[in-house]
């Protein structure tokens, strides 16, 4: 006892200096990396207040009064935009929880002959690269005369997005207790009645990652409707960016504002939902969890 | 006491059903397979129509003169022959490789990023740089092109800006529009790169080694360079090698943020394969040559993808099962 206590006083002091100043190090380099990655967005939120007149005389600091009515501006124009963005992603999502509720179900619950084989076709999906399919889906949408619609973007995504949404739910609900069903069964419910008063309610958590994962998608996506909308009112954000880019012009303020609106969503998701956001990216790999 | 009964009960009313019910549940089961069908019809039509069929049909097609809506004959492996002598398709490739190595090469930054974060002591402090280091990734993809896109303007551009009024202007360069520097411009989009799935890998790989290695480490003096290339990177070689074959996957794909910013220019110097094969398609109209260039990359991606399949196999901490 009595070494433990002369030796206490003496330590402490020396790992503390240590620590310090290692300590400090490591802050100032964490805080360097940080603002190289941020700066260009703070630039752009900063000028995104700015008319041109004060972009011109102070480039880099921010400057007074702050013009908010560029957001008015650039949102007029990019709503539409978002509208459908967010009209995609809304029954894109409703179409993908239904369809891999439903088959992730199937595959967890259900012994039934080719069952394997009908997993491992689902799987392999994940290996089709988007792009590989792109001429010959195209060609398909034009042939059904779906081009410059909504369901031209819905459609695929749905089709896209229910593969990994089975994999996902089939994971999921295989974990749960099949006490719970055989619960369920004894007191006389049916598949139906199993479906939506059990595994509803508790596949939320992955309903979520899913929704999650399209809403990231439709936001991303850039080929698929720059090839197949060309009709203004029709174009999701991504693709109505560049649009709105070209008829910003020289107007950065209304320009850089547009640009925040667009992200706006994607921040906020990342914001409230940062664990089911890094696990979509993530997409199930390893560490994700 | 009378709640924990029925618990007691229970394992011997299962013993008893379970000599009971199975040749009751296998017919049971049989005849709700059927329904188990049913269910999954719904997803066998949708990846059918739109997974399954158009992959075919890019393949299918890629021996053809195609021409949708009109009349195609059959070529053989004309398109491919033709695509051994593309010029620009090898090019593209060659700029994917540069891609490809620069890719792996700025691993060195969200690597050192996360070491620096491992060695904070205070989890909220980590929290917070974590999160701060990865706000970029929230960002839509095409904002942030568009935003670089800005920052690499000769004119009013952030970086010519900066050169100029810290004395350099004979620095400055036309960023985008110099066919020496197009791809590297384009190659730094993004920098310091943290924001992505290296750094979270590398992070959360970090973290899960166990704290007394690294305590074992500092007692027998092993200093901090030491340690990377002695503990952390063997221990990390999964996931590095998982990585590499995502990044080269990845890479197969490049092509919107080169679309955006130089469209492939100038002189051809950003071109890579999907852009290529893109105005092959939509502006050239050669319908089956460019089924041929996807079916390539679709196989090229198939390779890798068996691949990372094989070595998550391996990794025992897969999360999703019956693979």
């Amino acid at each position: 006892m009595s070494a433990a206590t002369i030796q206490a006083p003496s330590r402490p002091p020396r790992t503390k200096v240590r620590r310090r100043r290692s300590g400090a190090g490591i802050h100032i380099a964490l805080i360097t990396i940080v603002a190289v990655g941020l700066l260009p967005y703070l630039f752009v939120l900063t000028t995104s207040v700015k008319t041109n007149e004060q972009f011109a005389t102070s480039y880099w600091a921010p400057s007074f009064p702050l013009h908010f009515e560029n957001y008015g501006t650039a949102w007029n124009q990019i709503a539409p935009f978002m509208l459908v963005s967010v009209v995609v992603a809304a029954v894109s999502i409703v179409g993908i929880v239904a369809l891999s509720l439903l088959s992730g179900y199937v595959f967890a619950r259900f012994q039934f002959p080719g069952r394997r084989f009908f997993f491992t076709m689902v799987i392999a999906l994940l290996m089709v690269p988007s792009i590989a399919s792109l001429i010959p889906l195209f060609v398909m949408m034009r042939d059904l005369d779906l081009l410059n619609t909504l369901w031209v973007l819905i459609i695929p995504r749905i089709a896209g997005g229910a593969v990994l949404g089975t994999i996902l739910m089939k994971t999921f609900i295989e974990g749960i207790p099949q006490e719970l069903f055989d619960a369920a069964r004894v007191d006389g419910a049916g598949a139906g009645r199993l479906f939506r008063s059990i595994m509803l309610p508790l596949s939320l958590p992955v309903v979520g990652t899913v929704s999650l994962l399209t809403v990231i998608g439709v936001w991303n996506d850039f080929f698929w409707p720059l090839l197949t909308v060309t009709d203004n009112a029709l174009k999701p954000v991504s693709v109505g960016l560049l649009f709105f880019r070209g008829q910003a012009g020289t107007d950065y303020g209304a320009m850089f504002a547009g640009y925040m609106i667009a992200s706006l969503p994607l921040l906020l998701l990342f914001l409230f939902l940062s664990k089911y956001f890094l696990a979509g990216i993530q997409g199930g790999l390893p560490g994700s969890h | 006491m009378a709640i924990q009964t029925p618990d007691r009960v229970v394992p011997d009313a299962m013993v008893i059903t379970a000599d009971t019910r199975p040749p009751k549940r296998r017919p049971r089961r049989r005849s709700i397979s059927w329904g188990a069908y049913l269910g999954l019809v719904p997803l066998a039509v949708m990846l059918g129509v739109f997974c399954y069929y158009p992959a075919a049909s890019g393949i299918f097609h890629s021996f053809w003169n195609w021409n949708p809506g009109g009349e195609s004959t059959f070529i053989g492996f004309d398109n491919y022959s033709a695509m051994m002598g593309d010029q620009l398709w090898w090019e593209s490739f060659k700029n994917l490789g540069i891609i490809f190595v620069f890719g792996v090469v700025s691993w060195v930054i969200p690597l050192a990023a996360a070491e620096l974060l491992i060695s904070l002591r205070s989890e909220r402090a980590q929290f917070v740089y974590r999160t701060l280091l990865i706000v970029p990734m929230a960002f839509p993809g095409v904002v942030t092109a568009l935003i670089w896109s800005f920052l690499y303007q000769p004119n009013d551009g952030v970086i010519n800006t900066f050169l100029t009024s810290i004395g350099l202007e004979s620095l400055a360069q036309n960023w985008l529009g110099d066919p020496h520097l197009a791809l590297l411009s384009l190659l730094f989009i993004g920098f310091p790169f943290i924001a992505g799935l290296p750094f979270l890998m590398f992070y959360s790989t970090l973290q899960n080694i166990p704290k007394e290695i690294f305590e074992a480490c500092s007692l027998d003096g092993v200093n901090r360079m030491q340690r990377l290339f002695l503990i952390d990177l063997p221990l990390m070689g999964r996931q590095l090698q998982l990585l590499l074959v995502l990044v080269v996957i990845e890479t197969l794909q490049y092509g919107f943020v080169a679309y955006i910013l130089t469209s492939g220019g100038p002189d051809n110097a950003t071109t890579v394969p999907v852009l290529h094969m893109l105005s092959e398609a939509f502006n050239g109209g050669n319908w089956g040559y460019a089924a041929a260039l996807s079916t390539t990359l679709f196989v090229l991606t198939i390779v890798f993808s068996t691949i990372v399949a094989l070595a998550k196999r391996r990794d025992s901490t897969t999360n999703v099962k019956g693979m």
